[in-house]
């Protein structure tokens, strides 16, 4: 069975070094294209709840190609440890 | 190069103070909408067949059972119709189908947890409170703040330091005031019990609010608040009424009780409305701990203290016409104090003043 979206999303962070929202989108379309909230405002809200609960951190941003912000996460060891605690 | 930095810095620094100033907006808006869930459960508690039971009592109910039974009766009555609430609001989201995979995970069972917590045990000694004591035990849950503070050093270790302990010392010395009012000579003989029972939900929702807001930062929060009210909507209808009824010595008032309580439609579109508050109460709190932090989220929470005397007065006081609403003053300014104790513990206001003046 798949994962709550929201689990999906913070998942994704000990399988990969760095992601922005758009990559978490574009990697979890196929399972979760048909989810309301798999959009870029809503997966930045999950990224950031989790940066300020300390699961995730901000590794880097820029403009993109369109002048859009993109903003990398990624998940230090205790985070890693922390998510694959609660979401085995 | 340079520009497009520079740029860049900008649209982030925007998206981050766009992103605090909703989480503030949210736990803030949460502590409005208790205010109003407050009024619109006592004003529901108070017409139709309420008014009878805790009025004229013409059905003969004994004071156990409507202090006790219709306590948890009117508590479960409104989380369950909040989790009807709550399920049609996530199902137009399209987010029932990870309720149901949320709910048996980690972060769902914690929910659960607090839940049976923060539900039938806080908020049924929250509405006894109110019954014994009225809204003066409002300023009393308020208090959640401070010991979610103490249960978040605890559990998970979290900071609490001489800022947070002298904010502590100004909500328990707030808390001395409103109970100095129970020994006045004019005050109702079962004021005391009321502010003592009310003192359980304060613990109650200090640990939900710890364990809660934990949890919904991994679980979303209208899947985490669906999870909420449907634990203490049934928890408390099929087992803390019934429990009640035993020990008021007859199992089958739960039934007959709630059948009386369904069939009294004007208290039941009040309900209605209560019961819509009291989702966004807990889901805008939860969201609002997860999106700034569980020590800001519950100072902004906390805010109830102003809201819930405020709209009992103008709901039942202004509106409604009954009479007793209007709180001594030493209540209102010990419900200033207690904010003030619970904006120490939650942010040092130096550091709040000098972030209001970077945005």
């Amino acid at each position: 069975m798949k994962r709550a979206l929201n689990f999906a999303v913070l998942k994704h962070f000990t399988q990969v070094e760095e992601a922005s929202a758009e990559d978490v989108i574009e990697v979890l379309k196929d399972d979760y294209g048909d989810y309301k909230m798999l959009n870029k405002k809503a997966i930045y809200e999950i990224l950031l709840t989790g940066e300020v609960n300390g699961f995730l951190q901000e590794s880097r941003f820029e403009l993109d190609a369109n002048g859009q912000l993109r903003v990398y996460y990624k998940a230090h060891q205790e985070g890693r440890d922390t998510i694959n605690k609660y979401l085995p | 190069m340079e520009q497009v930095s520079a740029s860049a810095i900008s649209a982030k620094q925007q998206m981050a103070s766009r992103f605090f100033r909703k989480g503030v907006f949210l736990a803030t808006l949460s502590g409005i909408s208790y205010g109003l869930y407050t009024a619109f459960i006592t004003l529901a508690m108070s017409v139709g067949i309420w008014e009878d039971w805790y009025g004229p009592n013409l059905a003969g109910l004994t004071m156990f059972t409507i202090v006790y039974v219709i306590g948890a009766l009117g508590s479960s009555l409104n989380y369950t119709l909040s989790a009807v609430w709550g399920a049609g609001i996530a199902g137009a989201r399209g987010k029932l189908r990870d309720f149901f995979k949320s709910v048996n995970s980690k972060p769902g069972r914690m929910m659960v947890l607090a839940a049976l917590v923060g539900g039938p045990i806080s908020s049924t000694a929250y509405i006894v409170g109110l019954q014994l004591a009225g809204s003066i035990v409002i300023p009393i849950a308020a208090l959640c703040p401070a010991i979610g503070a103490i249960l978040g050093r605890l559990f998970y270790k979290q900071k609490l330091n001489l800022r947070m302990l002298f904010g502590i010392s100004i909500c328990v010395f707030a808390s001395f005031l409103i109970g100095l009012q129970s020994v006045a000579p004019d005050a109702p003989p079962q004021m005391l019990m009321g502010i003592l029972i009310a003192f359980i939900a304060a613990v109650g929702w200090g640990f939900e609010g710890c364990v809660a807001g934990y949890g919904t930062s991994m679980i979303d929060y209208e899947v985490g608040i669906l999870i909420r009210q449907s634990v203490s909507g049934i928890v408390g209808l099929f087992i803390l009424v019934p429990v009640f009824a035993i020990m008021a010595g007859d199992m089958g008032l739960s039934v007959s009780l709630l059948g009386d309580a369904l069939s009294s439609t004007n208290a039941m579109l009040i309900f209605f409305v209560s019961s819509f508050f009291t989702l966004y109460a807990f889901s805008l709190w939860y969201k609002g701990n997860a999106m700034c932090g569980t020590a800001l989220g519950m100072a902004c929470n906390g805010t109830f203290s102003f809201w819930g005397p405020l709209f009992c007065w103008i709901i039942l006081g202004v509106f409604v016409g009954q009479e007793g609403w209007n709180l001594p003053f030493v209540a209102w300014v010990a419900a200033v104090l207690m904010s003030v104790g619970i904006l120490f513990i939650a942010v040092n206001p130096l550091k709040l003043i000098e972030k209001r003046g970077a945005v």
